[in-house]
C-alpha cells in the first residue's frame, strides 16, 4: 500500500468526520384527513445537498399525513425514510405538483428541501 | 516467533472473542414480554462483521445508556410513544432521531464506518421486513429475560 492511499484514506475518513447538518428550517404541519394510500408509480432517486444519495422505490406507499407551506407530507406505511448529513433524521417526504420537493423531519418538525426536486407521481392505491 | 504469522491470528482471535454469543432471536420469542399500552419497541443491533470488531460502544436512547453495540448482537427497548434519539459514544457523535408510535416496533442498526484514528459506530434506521429478517441472525445480548 502506498502512502497515497493512506493519504486518501485520511482524506475520506475527515471529510466523513466533517459532514454538514441538514439544512432545515421550523414549520408546521396541518393534519389531513385524507385517508386513502398513496402509490409511488415510478421510481426516484436524488442526492442530498449533503451528498448522500436517496431513492424511493416504485410501488412505495405512502398516506397523506398532513401539509406544510411547502406541499403535502407523506408518510411512508411499510418503509422508512432518512436524510443524513452529521446526523440521520426520519423524514417524510413532502411532494407539489408531482414533484419531491423536500422533507419533513417528525422529531425536529422542520422541512428540509431539495435542491434539486426530483419526479414523484403518486396514485391511490386501488382497492 | 514469525510477528508476520502470528498478528493476523491474533486479530483474529480478538475479533472473535468480541463477538455476541447469546441465544438467537426465535429462541427467546417466547420469552419476549408484550408491549404495555402507550408503548412501542426498539429493537437494537449489528451485523456479524469483525470489520471494526473491537469497537464496540455503548448506545444511548433519549440520553440513557440502553446497550452496546457489538458484532451480531442484538437487544430490545420498550419506551413510551414519542421522539426518539439514539447515539454512539465513538470518536465522533453521530445522532439517530425518529418517532415511535404506540405499539409500532423500530429496528436500529449499528453500522460500523472509517473515522480518523479509529473505526466509529453510528445508528440508522432500517425498513421492519429489513430489520426483521436480519434480527433472526443476530444473538441476544440483553439482560435476562424472564421466562
Amino acid at each position: 500500500m502506498t502512502p497515497m492511499f493512506f493519504a486518501v484514506l485520511a482524506t475520506a475518513a475527515i471529510l466523513g468526520a466533517c459532514a454538514t447538518e441538514v439544512v432545515r428550517r421550523p414549520t408546521e404541519i396541518s393534519p389531513s384527513s385524507a385517508s386513502h394510500p398513496l402509490v409511488a408509480t415510478g421510481a426516484s432517486s436524488f442526492t442530498l445537498d449533503s451528498g448522500y444519495s436517496r431513492s424511493i422505490a416504485a410501488g412505495t406507499e405512502f398516506m397523506e399525513l398532513g401539509r406544510i407551506g411547502e406541499g403535502r407530507v407523506l408518510k411512508p406505511l411499510k418503509a422508512v425514510f432518512t436524510v443524513e448529513g452529521a446526523h440521520m433524521h426520519e423524514a417524510y417526504p413532502v411532494e407539489s405538483g408531482g414533484r419531491l420537493v423536500g422533507f419533513y423531519l417528525p422529531v425536529e418538525r422542520s422541512f428540509s428541501p431539495l435542491s434539486r426536486p426530483v419526479d414523484l407521481v403518486l396514485e391511490r392505491k386501488p382497492e | 516467533m514469525n510477528c508476520t504469522k502470528l498478528l493476523p491470528a491474533l486479530l483474529l482471535s480478538l475479533a472473535i472473542a468480541g463477538c455476541a454469543s447469546g441465544p438467537k432471536h426465535s429462541e427467546l420469542a417466547s420469552a419476549i414480554p408484550a408491549l404495555k399500552a402507550g408503548e412501542g419497541r426498539i429493537y437494537f443491533y449489528r451485523s456479524n462483521s469483525m470489520l471494526g470488531a473491537a469497537v464496540q460502544p455503548t448506545v444511548s436512547l433519549n440520553g440513557n445508556v440502553v446497550g452496546d453495540s457489538k458484532p451480531g448482537g442484538f437487544f430490545f427497548v420498550d419506551a413510551k410513544a414519542g421522539p426518539m434519539e439514539v447515539t454512539t459514544a465513538t470518536e465522533v457523535e453521530k445522532k439517530l432521531t425518529f418517532t415511535l408510535e404506540p405499539r409500532q416496533t423500530r429496528y436500529v442498526r449499528t453500522v460500523i464506518g472509517m473515522g480518523v484514528f479509529m473505526g466509529r459506530v453510528y445508528p440508522e434506521l432500517v425498513d421492519p421486513t429489513e430489520g426483521e429478517a436480519e434480527l433472526r441472525q443476530m444473538s441476544y445480548i440483553g439482560s435476562a429475560l424472564k421466562k
